[in-house]
């Protein structure tokens, strides 16, 4: 499968800044960082837009100007909270109005397939339109949708992406059950002691994949695999040293390894055993200190590796060990809270 | 009628839009404002929320909402106390 185009909506606001300086957040959180969206939607569909359906809609309208194609044979989204702000807004109300009143913009836009339908809204698009909600793997998931089209010969080209928010209430949530770090200096530190708890993200990356190349492709994503609770770090090693021998790839045809440490001693510890017994010599970069931890966080992974290969340069920011300033294949390896894992490997056009 | 327009600004999140754009019989719907269906429901909900009144027949509302000055005759014609 070709990545055709890549376009995404972080806490960065482009390839080339986290190249030359990328942004660096005070605390532990991080915020997407959002263009002038009236520059790419009708002012009259945004005011009805939660932030979401903003980034995603806008990430997706820029993928699709990238690859040069108006109308996608199949638009495919990703993600695990879907449209958390909007769900907020009509839980407060029925509980603030005692179950007697809703209101009805915030309830119908905040179903998790609402990202999907604005964009074939706006595209006037009648093609397949799926969302998939699979927690740690929604994005994973709708890529395997997009893959299964195009094998299927269903599509030529598939729009799929991988978009998550966070919120005030999330962030507080989730802060209490310890998932983020109580005190963090900024985000260039997150590595730098091991504690419990990771940085907080959000984002939205999109892209235009096809089965055939087309002569400008950012990557090509040869293969892609997902394991769950696999059950201790022996059992992981295990799984990626099963994947790398059943598609035929040696460790030293692999340029950059980049991984989702997050800073958090637990998950971490995972990758260390991992990069320390499987990935041991290789260059190996991280990505959380850029877009913060959420369950679709690989889609930015995704984004960034597809820049790497098609810029072919490795940000100096995202190195954590060894030097690969040019890398032809990248193997990408997240897990989510040591249950969701997925596997990427891609290489360049 | 300038409180009712700030109110259904607020409400329809019409962002771009400031109560002296919006004329007192102006269409809200259509070729005027250009509000749809679920601005109706919006708007059905303000009245509700904000004034304590119930629209209860359907058919009445295309009569209701058809500007902001039979909103606000509506309104006042319906409010606790005047009748």
């Amino acid at each position: 499968m070709y990545l055709q185009a890549a376009a995404g909506i972080s806490p960065q606001p482009s390839f080339e800044q986290i190249c030359s300086s990328p942004v660096v957040y005070p605390g532990n959180r991080l915020s997407c960082i959002e263009p002038d969206y009236t520059r790419r939607i009708d002012p009259r569909m945004i005011r009805r837009m939660s932030r979401i359906i903003r980034m995603g809609v806008a990430a997706a309208l820029d993928c699709l100007k990238a690859s040069g194609i108006g109308m996608p044979d199949a638009i495919i989204t990703g993600t695990a909270y879907g449209c958390l702000k909007d769900t907020e807004v009509f839980l407060s109300k029925m509980v603030e109005n005692k179950e007697d009143l809703l209101t009805p913009t915030a309830f119908i836009q905040s179903t998790h397939n609402t990202i999907g339908a604005q964009i074939a809204l706006l595209l006037k698009c009648h093609n397949y339109n799926n969302t998939l909600v699979q927690r740690g793997f929604s994005f994973e998931s709708a890529l395997l949708d997009a893959i299964s089209l195009l094998e299927d010969r269903e599509a030529k080209n598939v729009l799929v992406g991988g978009i998550d928010e966070l919120t005030d209430t999330s962030f507080a949530l989730l802060s209490r059950f310890g998932s983020y770090r109580r005190s963090l200096a900024d985000s260039t530190s997150l590595y730098e002691e091991q504690d419990r708890g990771t940085i907080a993200g959000e984002g939205a990356a999109f892209f235009l994949v096809s089965g055939e190349p087309s002569g400008n492709d950012y990557a090509k994503l040869e293969e892609i695999d997902t394991f769950y609770k696999p059950g201790g770090a022996n059992r992981t090693e295990a799984y990626i040293r099963d994947f790398l021998t059943a598609h035929g790839i040696r460790m030293e045809e692999i340029d950059l390894v980049i991984t989702g440490r997050n800073g958090n001693a637990k998950d971490d510890a995972v990758y260390e055993q991992i990069e320390r017994a499987v990935f041991k010599d290789k260059a190996t970069a991280r990505f959380k200190h850029l877009c913060g931890e959420y369950p679709t966080a690989s889609s930015f992974a995704l984004w960034l590796a597809a820049h790497c290969l098609k810029e072919k340069k490795t940000p100096a920011g995202i190195l954590w060990s060894g030097m690969e300033a040019a890398p032809r294949r990248i193997l990408i390896y997240n897990h989510y809270q040591n249950t969701h894992h997925a596997l990427y490997l891609l290489s360049a056009c | 009628m300038a409180d009712l327009k700030k109110q259904i600004i607020a409400q329809l999140n019409l962002k771009n839009l400031e109560p002296d754009n919006i004329g007192d019989d102006q269409p809200l719907f259509n070729e005027g404002l250009g509000l749809d269906s679920i601005d109706a429901l919006e708007l059905i909900v303000l009245l509700q929320q904000d004034y304590k009144i119930k629209l209860t027949n359907a058919e009445e509302g295309q009569q209701v909402f058809r500007s902001v000055r039979t909103m606000a005759q509506y309104i006042m014609d319906h409010q606790p106390g005047s009748k």
